[in-house]
């Protein structure tokens, strides 16, 4: 469940090197079990490898290009900080910035509220709960291009949702057309997509809680409200905490959606980090000058990380 | 199961009010699904009109024709056909490829000793929170250098090295007894065969989810598809769909026809395996996305 679980199977891990000694197993206390010591290099070896090539090596050299004017076939030249000093003055750059944290700060609230919501509301008395879990989940397992092309449709000047607003005289609303609408969308879609998935790393955190906790606390008077802030929240605030932290990284990478439903308009009003850097760099041909976002997008994420890692130790039980 | 809390007996009126309220809580909550779905289900529906109705001034699902044809065109203006065999492909070298990798990894940190074990181990709990998509820049720029670019190895080699699957697998491998491990090995098997022979048996059903995930990840993946394919007969469906859509004058409803036998796919995938898939996503296996 979390990274604290993990450490702590670690220490289930008998140590195989040292055989008990009122047992007599010569021939394995010569070669204690899994064999010469370097044998588990080698079976690490490929994925290490892999790792170190294709997921280190690059955000490595991603530091490293955003110090350069790197073009794909003009070579490439170290400028020191002149991109970072044109990022300060880059208007679409900060309008990206700007945008991206509003969608994260909406985003990611709302995703937990309703995740950890729908939840809860899964696990009272309800028939085909399993069925309708299935159904929440679908869209977060799906292409994210697929349900964004649908979305564009039905958020259309005259699209099912305007034709059903209209139904009951309301609207019509210029989704994609006016600025502030069209992230209001691309938050709805984002949202719409994704809550499923929390939705069951949460349900699996209140699966955990103990029966005879909540049986306790009914019989120490404790109303459903009490239960939810004394008693499930806390216990479930491992969870919480991992999926928080996992949904904002995702957040402030934001691509597909605005790429395939607005294209980052009207007038910039969904451009998101992502999509700036992928324009900047596989459109404009400015590689260097992308690594230079690339890196601010990383430090911005970094940052929220350790702050969430930081704060946790206020809000999140563990025992 | 929280039916079992209601009383066999007790007051009349009490329980036909818990009968309404569960009759009551099931409506809404499949009103709720039904709310949900509507856009998959447009989609369906928008799938089978004919072009001019797409936009119909009353709302409506079925239009005055039911074409089925539609599918068959999106095959041929999409060209989906091709679309879908390379989807299909990369998903399939993608998946057994991660199975190996992942498995040798988990083996390796669930059940045996070697110097360094810890340190790679937390080096590999720290690259799950790296911000992977951030580095598509210099990733291109490796695979252009290696005369690379606008090929599948570039396509498919960056995706087999996540860590999520080599957790999942370990956390199994870690619950089989150390006795079958040193039962097979008195018995003369190699580190290799007990690997073979005795671990992956055990964890096969963590190996047919980790499977699953890794399949549906190729299947939905955009944006390195996008950066590293150039010529079209190379292109994913998500490619595919996305080119779709920016072109002016969509053809709406051959769109949806494409989105349908797209998300169709991954609709019956997670309803016959909702149970693992379920429980792997509950024990935080494969992180959120």
């Amino acid at each position: 469940m979390t990274f604290v679980d993990l450490d702590r199977a670690e220490e289930e891990v008998p140590d195989r090197s040292v055989a008990p000694p009122d047992r007599p197993r010569d021939r394995l206390r010569r070669r204690p079990l899994g064999g010469p010591r370097w044998v588990g290099w080698a079976f690490v070896l490929p994925g290490l490898i892999g790792l170190a090539v294709f997921i280190v090596l690059p955000q490595v050299a991603s530091l490293i290009l955003g110090f350069s004017d790197s073009t794909l076939l003009g070579g490439t030249q170290f400028t020191g900080t002149q991109n970072y000093v044109r990022l300060l003055h880059d208007t679409q750059f900060l309008n990206s910035v700007m945008v991206t944290a509003i969608f994260v700060l909406v985003y990611v609230p709302a995703n937990i509220a309703i995740s950890m919501a729908m939840a809860m509301w899964l696990k009272t008395r309800i028939a085909g709960r399993n069925w309708l879990r299935v159904i929440f989940l679908i869209p977060a397992l799906s292409p994210m291009v697929a349900n964004a092309a649908v979305f564009r449709l039905l958020f259309q000047k005259d699209g099912a949702v305007n034709q059903a607003l209209a139904a009951i005289g309301l609207g019509p609303i210029p989704w994609l057309s006016d600025g502030n609408w069209a992230l209001v969308t691309v938050i709805g879609v984002s949202l719409w997509q994704s809550f499923g998935y929390n939705m069951i790393v949460l349900g699996a955190g209140i699966d955990s809680i103990s029966p005879d906790v909540i049986a306790a606390s009914r019989i120490d008077g404790a109303g459903r409200f009490r239960r939810l802030v004394s008693i499930t929240l806390p216990l479930v605030s491992p969870a919480l905490f991992f999926t928080t932290v996992l949904t904002v990284i995702g957040a402030w990478q934001t691509f597909a959606q605005a790429y395939v439903i607005t294209g980052g308009g009207p007038g910039n009003s969904t451009m998101t980090i992502m999509l700036y850097l992928y324009q900047t760099a596989f459109t404009n041909n400015e590689l260097g000058y992308a690594s230079a976002i690339a890196t601010v997008l990383f430090v911005i994420i970094a940052i929220f990380t350790l702050f969430q890692m930081w704060g946790q130790r206020r809000w999140v039980h563990y025992d | 199961m929280t039916e079992q809390r209601l009383p066999k007996s007790g007051p009349n009126w009490r329980r036909r009010g818990r009968a309404v309220g569960f009759a009551a809580n099931t409506t809404v909550a499949w009103l709720v699904a039904l709310v949900f779905s509507f856009p998959l289900i447009w989609t369906f529906f928008t799938a089978l009109k004919p072009a001019n109705e797409v936009f119909a001034a009353q709302i409506s699902f079925i239009g005055s024709k039911v074409l089925w044809s539609n599918f068959v065109d999106a095959w041929t203006e999409v060209d989906f056909g091709r679309l879908l065999l390379n989807s299909l492909v990369v998903a399939a070298v993608s998946t057994v490829l991660t199975l190996v990798v992942a498995t040798l990894t988990a083996f390796a940190f669930a059940r045996l000793q070697f110097p360094g074990r810890s340190a790679i181990f937390l080096l590999f709990v720290i690259t799950l929170t790296l911000p992977s998509e951030v580095a598509v820049v210099p990733l291109f720029l490796g695979f252009d250098q290696a005369r690379l670019a606008d090929t599948w190895v570039a396509l498919i080699l960056p995706g087999l090295f996540g860590a999520f699957g080599a957790f999942l697998l370990r956390q199994f491998m870690l619950q089989i007894p150390a006795e079958l491990e040193e039962a097979a090995r008195l018995d003369g098997a190699s580190t290799w065969r007990i690997l073979i022979s005795v671990i992956v048996p055990l964890v096969r059903p963590a190996l047919s989810v980790t499977a699953i995930f890794t399949f549906l990840g190729s299947w939905n993946s955009f944006l390195w598809p996008l950066i590293i394919l150039n010529s079209s007969d190379k292109w994913t469906i998500p490619i595919g769909i996305a080119g779709f859509t920016t072109q002016t004058g969509t053809q709406w409803e051959l769109l949806m026809a494409a989105c349908v036998m797209t998300i169709a796919p991954v609709v019956i995938v997670v309803a016959v395996a909702q149970r693992q898939l379920v429980a792997a996503i509950g024990a935080g296996a494969f992180g959120g996305r």
